[in-house]
């Protein structure tokens, strides 16, 4: 069984299996050089909050994947990736760490290690649960 | 050297090619209250300042656009700040927040025994009901528009565009309630919301 590598909520129960290399993309700036690189469609998106605003562009025009280090699927990215149809797991934590994000009580170190660990990695992402999702290493 | 504070019109445009994260002139005009030849020429000149680019025709923000709308909300905005009437209001805000993105999401999923599944509106009156409760917490939004609107008159733009999808959503529009492409009561509010905080100086909880 392949092995999974991060683990968060399923923001909507979805047969799609988006796989790609993870991206991640921390500023506006990023996603209009991804949106202009024409490559958006190669990777899983990588964001630290579920507010990350920036990331809308991206989902309409066609990102296949989104993964999100805090936040909620009730959050407007969450509202927005349902009516996109784009599988999202949201507050993905490593499976191999104890670190867990917390409201207003996480520093800069848990989403340094997730984004270290995740960013460049060939995935897959498992949306199947009606509330776990997961990153699957695809390489 | 500093940049000079962007002034009413400048900051009205750029403040929704943000909100939107991608917008063209015509949807500039709309949301600005700056009309549509207008609303070009200052897309022009904020790309001139490195504000905005422009990619096949619509304009995007980019890295700078968000600290140099803090420093000018931070200069036309300091009344609201100060207003405590209005900041009462605000704090009432956060709770309607709440109910209107737990409403959203009921339009989107319906719970079936514990297990979330898309709504697939075959259910009218279910529908009815997440639509006249969207609409109960439209309406509690008058007084704190109206409030701003005190200050600076665009944010009554606001209730126009939510009067508008309201109307469609009536006539059976019922994409403009959360549809990402259209002027939909979610993206309304989702600015509204941006722009309430920016106004004020404040972040987002999460």
């Amino acid at each position: 069984m392949a092995e999974v590598l991060a683990e968060g909520f399923n923001v909507f129960d979805t047969g799609k299996s988006p796989s790609g290399t993870v991206k991640y993309l921390s500023s506006p700036a990023d996603v209009i050089s991804l949106i202009q690189s024409g490559k958006l469609s190669e990777h899983i998106l990588l964001v630290q909050g579920g507010t990350t605003t920036f990331l809308a562009p991206a989902l309409s025009m066609g990102a296949i994947g989104v993964i999100t280090m805090s936040g909620a699927p009730e959050s407007h990215l969450g509202i927005l990736s349902r009516e996109f149809q784009t599988p999202c797991v949201m507050t993905a934590h490593l499976t191999t760490s104890e670190s867990r994000y917390v409201v207003g009580a996480t520093d800069s170190a848990h989403f340094e290690e997730i984004a270290k660990e995740l960013d460049g990695r060939q995935v897959r992402l498992d949306c199947t649960d009606h509330e776990v999702g997961r990153v699957v290493a695809d390489d | 050297m500093t940049a000079p504070v962007l002034d009413k019109t400048d900051y009205a445009v750029l403040n929704v090619v943000a909100l939107k994260k991608m917008a063209t002139p015509q949807v500039v005009a709309a949301a600005s209250g700056v009309d549509a030849a207008s609303a070009e020429a200052v897309l022009a000149g904020l790309g001139d300042q490195g504000l905005v680019v422009v990619a096949g025709g619509a304009a995007l923000p980019t890295d700078e656009a968000e600290p140099a709308l803090a420093v000018a909300a931070a200069s036309h905005y300091a009344g609201v700040r100060a207003d405590a009437a209005l900041l009462a209001l605000v704090d009432r805000f956060e709770t309607v927040n709440a109910q209107f993105l737990t409403t959203m999401s009921s339009w989107q999923q319906i719970d079936v025994g514990g297990r979330k599944v898309a709504n697939d509106h075959s259910d009218s009156e279910y529908d009815g009901k997440v639509i006249a409760r969207l609409d109960k917490l439209i309406t509690r939004l008058g007084p704190l528009i109206e409030a701003l609107a005190g200050h600076d008159a665009r944010f009554t733009l606001y209730s126009g565009r939510f009067a508008a999808a309201v109307d469609g959503i009536d006539g059976g529009r019922h994409e403009l309630v959360s549809s990402p492409t259209t002027d939909s009561v979610h993206n309304i509010w989702f600015e509204f919301h941006e722009d309430l905080l920016r106004t004020l100086g404040r972040d987002r909880v999460e």
